[in-house]
């Protein structure tokens, strides 16, 4: 069960950041799909915490470096293929059927969806379509990117643990909203990198980032964080004010967001404090 | 490919990134002030009769400069002897007086990270319970103009 955990993980990236490649509205149905299989991810890691079973989210390097969207689909479709020859390894037949019934679905769409040219999302050309970019705009933005696209599936995989790993309803309901800011920053972000031609899936977690044994410390670590990254939206906001108001309005956002975010974490942090 | 394109596509496509299930050999290279580290795990042989480093990955815990770095380092640690090792670990951080000190830090971490875990094998020859090996860098990792705005904001 621990190999099919794996291949779902991978499965999920794969499709997701399929969805960067493309300039269709195959976007959106991989997104939706990418959707559907972290929530089967969910499922098998409760089944795993229920059993008190060991797993972790080490996973290889997930390639996506293709010329054509179809090597993706392709390759989608023959991941779809794999984990369905797992399921029984799944005892939970409600999961199996569940999970085996979306499978069987989202491999009928994606045969059906059109073939597009994605060269340039990996062509490390680093222009932005219709923006003019100063150099130092440019390498802040890409040093940027690479950074936080990590920082957010970072975000998910560790509030997805802690959530996965406590019964206490009010830190799980500020975990979720967590996770699904940090889907949306990691769709964003996503996009920018293969517009920019720098596409690429972060590298795996390290067991100690997301198994860790204090909570409060982490929070405290995290708000720090937020802070930092509320700075590099703000410094990158200038760098790239010149250059485009689209840009810069959108760093402020993604700044003010994270406000949102600390209050979130000071939040569970209060909580933990008063328990 | 000019420098700018190779530190992007090691960016986009780290060399050696993840666990080797099959090391014997792991070290740790330690930011004490930030917490950031890196490990450095060998699958080591013996070949006429010194050890050789048949296989390297890498796992980190910071920022980019770190990653680039762990790539360049571990591609050109991979397939050489210990001594040829020593040799790359002296001259990766005899150039670190010539770099920006944040990205000086990332470099000596990975530096002394395969030291240690050089050391680790070596240690475990004698005696194979041996503990990993983590040595703490001495660059500082704060940037200039950090450091500078915190001088500041002390006054």
């Amino acid at each position: 069960m621990n190999i099919l955990f794996k291949e779902i993980h991978e499965l999920w990236l794969a499709t997701q950041f399929t969805g960067f490649m493309s300039q269709t509205k195959s976007r959106q149905e991989l997104y939706e799909f990418s959707n559907i299989i972290f929530k089967h991810l969910t499922w098998i890691e409760n089944d795993f915490v229920k059993k008190d079973i060991a797993y972790g989210y080490d996973i290889p390097q997930v390639p996506i470096k293709v010329t054509h969207i179809s090597v993706m689909i392709n390759d989608l479709i023959r991941r779809i293929e794999a984990i369905e020859e797992k399921l029984s390894s799944c005892d939970d037949e409600h999961i199996t059927f569940r999970m085996k019934s979306d499978l069987e679905y989202i491999t009928s769409i994606l045969k059906t969806l059109p073939e597009e040219e994605v060269e340039s999302a990996f062509d490390s050309n680093r222009a932005y379509p219709n923006i003019e970019l100063t150099t130092t705009a440019r390498d802040a933005l890409t040093v940027f990117l690479f950074e936080e696209i990590y920082k957010e599936y970072e975000l998910i995989l560790v509030y997805n643990y802690s959530k996965a790993n406590s019964n206490n309803a009010f830190l799980n309901r500020i975990f979720q909203i967590l996770i699904d800011e940090s889907f949306f920053h990691l769709r964003s972000f996503g996009q920018m990198m293969a517009d920019m031609g720098i596409l690429s899936v972060p590298r795996s977690l390290m067991e100690e980032i997301y198994k860790f044994d204090d909570l409060e410390q982490f929070l405290k670590d995290g708000i720090e964080e937020e802070k930092g990254a509320k700075e590099e939206c703000k410094k990158l906001a200038q760098a790239v004010s010149d250059s485009s108001e689209h840009f810069a309005s959108f760093f402020m956002f993604i700044n003010n967001q994270e406000n949102y975010h600390i209050a979130l974490m000071e939040e569970a942090l209060a909580y933990i404090n008063k328990k | 490919m000019n420098g700018e394109e190779h530190l992007i596509e090691h960016m986009m496509n780290p060399q050696n990134y993840g666990n080797l299930p099959e090391h014997n050999s792991i070290g740790m290279g330690k930011n004490p002030q930030n917490g950031e580290k890196v490990a450095i795990y060998l699958k080591v042989v013996e070949k006429e009769g010194e050890p050789f480093i048949e296989d390297i990955n890498f796992q980190a815990i910071g920022c980019s400069t770190t990653i680039v770095a762990g790539s360049i380092i571990t591609s050109e640690a991979k397939g050489i002897t210990f001594s040829r090792a020593e040799e790359l670990i002296s001259v990766t951080i005899g150039m670190l007086d010539n770099v920006p000190p944040e990205d000086a830090a990332c470099s000596e971490m990975v530096a002394l990270g395969l030291k240690a875990s050089l050391d680790t094998y070596r240690e475990r020859q004698k005696d194979p319970q041996f503990p990993m090996i983590s040595y703490h860098i001495s660059n500082d990792c704060t940037p200039q103009e950090q450091e500078n705005q915190e001088i500041e904001e002390k006054r």
